[in-house]
C-alpha cells in the first residue's frame, strides 16, 4: 500500500465517523465538515503535484507511481463537487443528511484504498466497501427508480464479485501471492503464464462487469437514471471508474499486454471496449431521458478506456489514464447539470424540455464545454486523450479499430448535439417558461469542472509530461 | 476426497439451497446458520482453526441472532404478504445440472491446476497474519464496518417515518 497517500484514506474515514456525532443537533454542520475535509485534501494534493519545483522538474519527484496520486486527486475533486452541490440540493427535511455525507466520505476512503493498494485481495475488500456504500447512496431519495437501480446494481455486480474471488483463489494457488509486484515479476519471466493468466482473466471479467462494459451494461442506465441526482454524478463520475475501470487498466499493465503476453485476453478486452463504444453511442442516440442518455454515453466512453487498456502499449496506457481523468471531469459536469435541470424544470425528459438556454444560460454553456470535451473537440481535454488512444491504435497497426473509434467520436458529437438542441436551444417549452437558473452555489461545481476541462486541454503539454511519467512508472 | 469432507460439502450445498427455497424467513435464517456451521467444520478440517472459529462465532452465532431477532419483529407483516416463490422452483434443476457438470470437469480442472501450484507466503500465527502480512485489509474491514453502520443509519430513519 502506498503509505504516502494513507492520510487521504484515514482522514475522510475519521470525518465520516465524526459527522453523525458533531452534526446531531445541527444538520448543516454535516455539509461544512464534509466539504472542508475534501477541500483540505484537494489543497494538499495540489501542493504535492502542482508546486512550481515539481512542474519544473518534469514531475520526476512525484510520490509512488503517480497514477494513484492522479486518481486520488480525481476522487477528491469529484467528491468535493458532489458534496458542495448536495449541500444546496438536499431538501432540509431529509432525515439522514449526516448518514448521506458519511457514506460519501466512506466511499472516498474506499476509493482511495482501491487506488493506493498493491495487493489484489485488499483491492477486492475496498471494491466491496464501495458496492455497499453505492447501494445505499443510490436509494437516498427512496424513489421507486432508485430502489430498482440499487437492486439491479447489487444483483448484477454480485456475480462480478464472485468471479473476482474465484480468480483470486486461482491466482493465490498458482502464483503463491496476491501482490501486484509478484504478478509483474512472473509475467516478465519466461515461465508459461497458463493458469495465472486465466486467474487474471476471471478477475478482469469481474471488473468488466463492474465497469458496465457491453454486454454487461444492463445495470448501468437504471442505476444512473434512478439514483438520487447528485449521487448519479458521484457514481458515473468516479465510483464505477474506480471500482472497475481502474482495476482493468492496472491488470492490463501487470499482464504486460505491450510485451505480447496474454494476447488472447488483450484481444478480448479490446473487442469488448470497441463493442462498448459502438453499442453505448448507438443506444445514446435513441434516448429521450437526459440522464439515461448520459448513462449510455458513459458506457461508450468507458469503452475507449477499456480499448486502450486492452492494447496496453505505453501510448495507449497514457491515453487510458488521461481519458479516465477526463471522463471524471466531463461526466460530473453533465450529471450535475442534469440534477440542476431536474431541480429547475422538474424533469429530465428531453421531449418536455426545450429552450432551457434562456432561463439557464450557465447550465447550458457548461454543458456545451463538457459535451464538446466528451466528443473530443479540440482544444478541450477530451480531444487529447482520444487522440492518444487513436494514435496508439494506428501505430500498432489496428487501423480498423482506430477508424471505428474515430467515427464513433463523431457519433458522440451527434447525440450530444441532439441533446443540446432538444434541451437547451430551440423553441421555448412550457418548462422553460416557468424555470429559472439554479443558485450560484449549485452552479459553482459545474463551472469549476468546466474550468478544469478547459485548463487541462490548454495546458496539455504539462499534463502530457505527467501522464508520460505515470505510464513509464506503471509499465516498466 | 475423504467421505467426511464430501459429506460436509454436500451438507453445505443442501443447506444453502434450503435457505433460498424456504417459505418462512425463520427457516432461511436457521439454514443459513447451518451453512456456516458446516463451512466452519470444513475450515477446521483443512487446518484453518482461526477461520473456523470466526465463521462459527460471527456467521453462525452473531449474525443468526440478529437475523432471528429481525425476523421475529417483522413476522406478522411477512405472513400477511407472502412472497411469490414460483420462480425459485427451477433452482434445484439448475443446481443439479451444475453439480453433474462439476462432477465431470472440476476434479480434472483442479488436478491440472495443482501441477501449477506454488507455495504461498503464509503460515504463522493469526497475529502475524493480521498485523504483519495483511494490515491494509484491516483498514478495509474497518471501512466495511463503518459503511454497514452508515447504511443502517441511512435506511432506518426513512422506514420509521413511514
Amino acid at each position: 500500500m502506498d503509505k504516502g497517500l494513507l492520510a487521504y484514506l484515514i482522514i475522510p474515514l475519521f470525518a465520516a465517523v465524526v459527522i453523525p456525532f458533531a452534526a446531531r443537533n445541527r444538520p448543516r454542520l454535516a455539509d461544512v465538515l464534509a466539504n472542508v475535509t475534501l477541500l483540505a485534501g484537494l489543497a494538499n494534493l495540489a501542493w504535492l503535484a502542482l508546486r512550481p519545483s515539481m512542474i519544473a522538474g518534469g514531475f520526476a519527484d512525484i510520490p509512488g507511481d503517480g497514477f494513484s496520486l492522479l486518481l486520488v486527486a480525481a476522487i477528491y475533486l469529484v467528491a468535493l463537487c458532489v458534496t458542495f452541490f448536495s449541500a444546496w440540493f438536499i431538501e432540509e427535511g431529509l432525515p439522514n443528511r449526516q448518514a448521506y455525507y458519511s457514506l460519501i466520505l466512506v466511499s472516498v476512503a474506499a476509493m482511495t484504498g482501491v487506488v493506493t493498494t498493491s495487493d489484489f485481495f485488499t483491492l477486492y475488500v475496498f471494491v466491496e466497501v464501495l458496492a455497499v456504500t453505492s447501494f445505499a447512496l443510490i436509494t437516498t431519495d427512496e424513489s421507486a427508480g432508485g430502489i430498482e437501480g440499487a437492486l439491479k446494481y447489487f444483483f448484477l455486480t454480485f456475480p462480478a464479485s464472485a468471479l473476482i474471488i474465484v480468480g483470486l483463489s486461482i491466482l493465490m494457488m498458482t502464483l503463491g501471492s496476491l501482490s501486484y509486484e509478484n504478478l509483474r515479476i512472473f509475467m516478465s519471466s519466461d515461465i508459461p503464464s497458463g493458469p495465472v493468466t486465466f486467474a487474471a482473466a476471471l478477475m478482469l471479467l469481474g471488473f468488466v462487469i463492474k465497469s458496465g462494459v457491453v454486454p454487461f451494461h444492463a445495470w448501468t442506465p437504471d442505476a444512473y437514471q434512478g439514483a438520487y441526482a447528485p449521487v448519479s454524478a458521484h457514481l458515473a463520475g468516479i465510483v464505477t471508474k474506480i471500482s472497475g475501470v481502474y482495476a482493468i487498466v492496472k491488470i492490463a499493465t501487470l499482464l504486460r499486454f505491450f510485451d505480447g503476453r496474454a494476447t488472447a485476453v488483450s484481444e478480448m478486452l479490446m473487442f469488448l471496449g470497441l463493442l462498448s463504444i459502438v453499442v453505448g453511442a448507438l443506444a445514446a442516440l435513441k434516448q429521450t431521458s437526459f440522464k439515461r442518455m448520459l448513462a449510455f454515453s458513459s458506457i461508450s466512453q468507458v469503452g475507449y478506456i477499456v480499448l486502450a487498456a486492452g492494447l496496453g502499449t505505453p501510448l495507449a496506457i497514457m491515453g487510458a489514464v488521461f481519458h479516465l481523468f477526463n471522463h471524471a471531469t466531463f461526466k460530473t459536469v453533465l450529471f450535475l447539470n442534469s440534477a440542476s435541470l431536474e431541480k429547475a424544470a422538474g424533469t429530465t425528459d428531453m421531449d418536455k424540455l426545450g429552450g432551457m438556454e434562456h432561463p439557464m444560460p450557465w447550465t447550458s454553456w457548461t454543458s456545451v464545454i463538457a459535451l464538446l470535451s466528451t466528443a473530443g473537440v479540440p482544444p478541450l481535454s477530451g480531444f487529447w486523450s482520444k487522440l492518444l488512444i487513436i494514435l496508439a491504435l494506428w501505430e500498432s497497426g489496428l487501423r480498423t479499430y482506430a477508424v471505428v473509434a474515430l467515427l464513433f467520436s463523431i457519433v458522440t458529437l451527434a447525440y450530444f448535439m441532439i441533446m443540446q438542441r432538444k434541451v437547451f436551444f430551440g423553441r421555448k417549452s412550457a418548462a422553460a417558461e416557468s424555470a429559472s437558473e439554479v443558485s450560484a452555489p449549485l452552479l459553482a461545481p459545474a463551472v469549476l469542472m468546466s474550468a478544469v476541462i478547459v485548463a487541462v486541454g490548454l495546458l496539455f503539454p504539462y499534463f502530457y509530461t505527467y501522464v508520460r511519467v505515470v505510464a513509464e512508472r506503471i509499465i516498466l | 476426497m475423504n467421505d467426511y469432507r464430501l459429506i460436509l460439502f454436500l451438507l453445505a450445498a443442501l443447506f444453502s439451497v434450503w435457505a433460498v427455497m424456504a417459505r418462512r424467513l425463520l427457516t432461511s435464517a436457521i439454514m443459513l446458520a447451518l451453512v456456516s456451521v458446516t463451512v466452519s467444520l470444513i475450515f477446521f478440517d483443512y487446518g484453518a482453526p482461526w477461520a473456523g472459529v470466526f465463521e462459527l462465532s460471527v456467521c453462525a452465532g452473531l449474525i443468526t441472532v440478529l437475523f432471528v431477532g429481525a425476523v421475529s419483529l417483522i413476522r406478522a407483516a411477512d405472513e400477511q404478504n407472502p412472497e411469490n416463490r414460483s420462480r425459485f422452483h427451477a433452482l434445484p434443476l439448475v443446481l443439479a445440472a451444475f453439480a453433474i457438470a462439476s462432477w465431470y470437469y472440476l476434479p480434472a480442472f483442479f488436478a491440472e491446476l495443482s501441477a501449477w501450484a506454488r507455495p504461498g507466503t503464509g503460515g504463522g500465527t493469526i497475529g502475524l497474519a493480521l498485523w504483519d502480512m495483511r494490515r491494509p485489509d484491516l483498514l478495509g474491514q474497518i471501512l466495511m464496518l463503518a459503511a454497514g453502520v452508515f447504511v443502517i443509519k441511512s435506511v432506518f430513519p426513512r422506514r420509521n417515518e413511514k
